[in-house]
């Protein structure tokens, strides 16, 4: 506990800024049903387009929506697609990558040129492009009906992936050559019992503070996908799609429509992205000065 | 007497190890080299060798910084000066070699044009005269044919080679003093003797004052006029090398000899200290060798002994031999 | 004459020069680090093998555990092709030789205490879960530690005490043959004095069969019997220790005898070498 603290002593003011941030959150997105003053798919023509006040605090929009509830059933999508995108992503980049990096020789070549081959998939523009082939209806596997989100998360993921395997692959290349891994392949332990107990562990940190960033881009791009509207179906809450029907607001006046959706993205991101570099500094506690003693 | 060329006055240097707590790796360690002289600092790691002189050139980094005493350079102190001054210093009057051949040199850029940018930047000279300074400097480190390879790379240099060209940008401005940080341990053995020898004939011909830093008395002892003897951040013994070798009187130096393994001892178990040096941020109160004496008495493990001096040898030791 | 325990026969290993694709295109001629090598090593012999970088003396340690495979020859443990017995990765024959590694902070895994270490190693050398908490304290004792260490973090140790958990955990598998690659030259001086007196006790307790690599004659007059001398891949000089350090035949053994830094000695006998840099390098 006192080591826990110790380590917890070196992060500054601004990674406990992203932690609050993503608490606040994910906080928000799972209590949204408990908190939120309205329902946020509830139309009430008589206060559309009402101003920020003290009953709607951010306002409504063209159909007399609460803005502050939609945002903060908007985050569930947000963060789903977010963190959804980076679990698939990393579960696919990490194997890649630690499979690639221990196995060496032309397997490892081959794995690394299909990562490099999907890196050079332009994001965004696939992930619009296959939805848009697909639709933005549920797609039936089987028993299961899968609604849009569970594809762009899906898509999100397999393009994530790359990334991944790319950091992955860097550090466990290391971890491979140390001599404690020799030590236990000499002993003659399981392939599998050297990659789960000592090459896996040692390449956690940059590969949780790489997590921790892409989630911030995983909530852009559920944003951007839904601002065309090939995301969130309406009437659900999505910070994209409340931009998207903020689009005619910016000229007629009712600046409260685009600019909450707006910096709810811009503070989740910041906030994500603070985290990840105060997580690096975490995991990687050799200061300068303890290796000039050494 | 001459006045020295560097006082180092009771020096300090510590800094924060993961928490906030400031630990004192260089406890208080007063040293003068003489214009000329060739001086060896011996100790084992966490001894504050190798901080003690990166703090001389102010190139501490990471949170160390130094905390107490002066450096006087030719009566400047050091340790206030301001950096711009500190740029000026180094490198011309003051230069330095260290363990690492490999990441000392820019692997980008020809070992000529590393020298002669040395060179350009503290001496009013152009480029050219300058190139003629660098072909002379890395002739006198025994690198034949220097004209034609001032356009060479450092990885076109083998690990001693690439030594011998640090050691000739450190000598192109002809400074005063130079500081060698342990220039040996990533060496190969016969490799070491050489430069070892190399560093010992560029004294004698340029005058040099060399401070050699080393874990290896025995390396040490084969060219320098004085030894220094570190142990957890303190000095404990200061004596003239025959001295320190025919008559060690601080226990650890004497220790520190007896286990160092000799071609000529009899074959079977070499000598041993016991136990292992302090570590940083938990140093006994006394002697910090005191756990591990032979020779410690109830004072030494209570109170760190005064530094005295006697017939030009300094000791730090209760009950000395 | 009992049969050797380790024996190499014209062991040669060049590794590629450019990488995978260097080897693929055949650009240019493989580096030779092990050249048509033959050694036989006796059971309970301690024999030390001395050379500078690129004289072959770690990739000959990788190969005789089986990290790496020879280019060609052939490498016998206890009079079995090691090639063979390779083929059961985790067969019995691991028992037989372990390594001792030079750098000790990356010998250790940094994320696993002392005791996981140890367990997990007794776990493969068969040993009964309930006899293994005793048994990782008995080796930490036979390599002189306590078993307070059990606990700690390999970071929280010094490095001559990691340098004697990665002996432990070596002996943990009974091996009969263990192989220690410059095992002392990342210590201090009053450390490295302490774990070669450590290596000969164990051998001489557990008659243990020792290949001692390293760069430093004198550890190797201190602690070997039996001494080989490398030089580009080849052995330039063998036999026994004494003989060979006080009397060597080979110009290459006397110019590495020279370079042993004399001290004070030195100095009131001039040595007689040189500071020619051109030197041709190993």
């Amino acid at each position: 506990m006192t080591k826990l603290r110790q380590a917890l002593a070196i992060v500054d003011w601004s990674g406990w800024l992203g932690a609050a941030i993503v608490v606040a959150m994910v906080g928000a997105a799972v209590l949204a049903p408990w908190i939120a003053p309205f329902d946020p798919v509830a139309v009430n023509i008589e206060d559309r387009l009402t101003a920020p006040d003290a009953v709607h605090w951010l306002g409504t929009d063209q159909a007399g929506r609460d803005v502050f509830s939609r945002i903060l059933f908007g985050a569930r999508a947000s963060l789903a697609v977010g963190i959804g995108a980076v679990l698939i992503g990393g579960l696919i980049g990490v194997s890649a990558g630690i499979f690639a990096a221990y196995k060496g020789g032309l397997a490892e070549l081959a794995v690394m040129r299909v990562v490099d081959a999907v890196a050079s998939i332009p994001l965004l523009v696939w992930a619009i492009a296959i939805v848009g082939v697909l639709g933005v209806g549920p797609v039936q596997v089987g028993p299961l009906s899968l609604p849009n989100e569970v594809k762009i998360v899906v898509l999100v993921g397999c393009l994530f992936s790359p990334v991944f395997a790319r950091v992955t692959h860097a550090v466990a290349r290391r971890v491979v050559s140390a001599d404690f891994v020799k030590a236990r392949w000499l002993q003659g332990a399981g392939h599998w019992a050297i990659v789960t107990g000592d090459v896996l562990p040692n390449c956690l940190s940059p590969i949780i503070v790489q997590a921790t960033l892409l989630v911030a881009i995983g909530i852009v791009v559920e944003a951007s996908v839904s601002f065309v509207g090939l995301g969130v179906q309406p009437p659900a809450a999505s910070w994209g799609t409340m931009l998207s029907d903020a689009r005619n607001a910016i000229y007629s006046g009712e600046w409260w429509l685009p600019v909450f959706p707006g910096l709810a993205i811009s503070i989740t991101v910041v906030g994500f992205n603070l985290l990840g570099d105060a997580v690096r500094d975490l995991f990687d506690p050799r200061s300068e000065a303890r290796t000039l003693v050494a | 007497m001459t006045a020295p060329l560097i006082d180092i006055q009771d020096l300090r240097v510590g800094f924060r190890a993961g928490g906030r707590r400031m630990v004192e790796a260089v406890r208080g360690i007063s040293l003068a080299v003489r214009p000329g002289e060739a001086v060896g600092i011996v100790g084992e790691s966490g001894s504050g060798k190798s901080l003690g002189m990166l703090a001389v050139m102010r190139l501490l980094a990471g949170g160390a910084r130094i905390t107490g005493g002066r450096i006087l350079f030719d009566g400047e102190d050091l340790a206030a000066a301001p950096e711009r001054r500190m740029a000026a210093l180094r490198g011309r009057d003051i230069a330095m070699v260290f363990q690492d051949p490999q990441s000392s040199l820019n692997p980008a850029l020809s070992i000529g044009r590393q020298i002669v940018d040395v060179v350009v930047a503290h001496q009013a000279v152009s480029r050219g005269r300058a190139a003629e300074i660098a072909v002379d400097a890395l002739e006198r480190v025994g690198i034949r044919d220097a004209s034609a390879r001032l356009g060479a790379y450092p990885h076109e240099f083998s690990g001693g080679m690439r030594q011998r060209v640090l050691i000739a940008m450190a000598i192109a401005c002809r400074p005063r003093l130079l500081i060698a940080d342990e220039p040996t341990t990533a060496l190969d053995v016969t490799v070491q003797a050489q430069i070892v020898d190399l560093i010992a004939e560029l004294r004698r011909d340029l005058g040099l004052a060399v401070l050699f830093i080393s874990h290896n008395l025995q390396l040490v002892a084969e060219i320098v006029d004085r030894v220094v003897v570190l142990y957890g951040g303190k000095l404990v013994e200061d004596a003239d090398v025959f001295a320190i070798e025919d008559s060690p009187r601080h226990p650890y130096t004497r220790l520190l000899k007896a286990c160092v393994p000799s071609l000529t001892a009899p074959p079977g178990p070499l000598f041993a200290i016991d136990g292992a040096p302090p570590r940083l941020g938990a140093m006994p109160p006394g002697c910090p060798f005191a756990p591990r004496c032979p020779r410690a008495l109830p004072r030494c493990a209570a109170e760190m002994p005064p530094l005295t001096v006697e017939d030009g040898r300094r000791l730090a030791c209760w009950n000395p031999q | 004459m009992s049969a050797p325990i380790l024996s190499l026969s014209g062991v040669t290993k060049s590794y590629p020069r450019g990488g995978m694709l260097g080897s693929v295109f055949g650009a240019r001629a493989p580096v030779l680090a092990l050249d048509d090598v033959s050694l036989d090593v006796m059971a309970g012999d301690v024999v030390g093998i001395v050379g500078e970088s690129g004289s072959g003396k770690s990739t000959l340690a990788q190969l005789a555990v089986g990290l790496t495979r020879p280019t060609a020859g052939t490498i016998r443990l206890g009079g079995e092709d090691l090639g063979l017995l390779m083929r059961d990765h985790a067969g019995p024959w691991r028992r037989r030789i372990q390594m001792a590694f030079q750098d000790s902070s990356s010998a250790l895994n940094p994320r696993k205490s002392i005791g996981r270490c140890l367990e997990e190693t007794l776990v493969l050398a068969g040993v009964d879960k309930a006899a293994r908490p005793a048994e990782a304290a008995a080796l930490l004792g036979r390599v002189g530690l306590g078993a307070e260490m059990l606990p700690r973090l390999p970071h929280e140790l010094s490095g001559g005490q990691r340098q004697r958990v990665g002996l432990a955990r070596a002996l943990a598998m009974k091996p009969d043959v263990l192989i220690a690659d410059e095992p002392v030259s990342a210590l201090d001086v009053s450390l490295q004095a302490q774990v070669i007196n450590l290596l000969g006790r164990l051998t001489g307790e557990l008659g243990l069969t020792l290949l001692f690599i390293s760069h430093d004659l004198a550890l190797v007059r201190a602690l070997c019997r039996r001494v080989i001398v490398m030089r580009k891949g080849r052995i330039v000089e063998e036999g026994p220790c004494l003989q060979v350090l006080e009397s060597p035949r080979d110009d290459y053994t006397r110019l590495l005898l020279s370079a042993v830094p004399k001290g004070i000695e030195g100095r009131r006998r001039p040595p007689a070498r040189t500071s020619n840099p051109e030197f041709p390098r190993p």
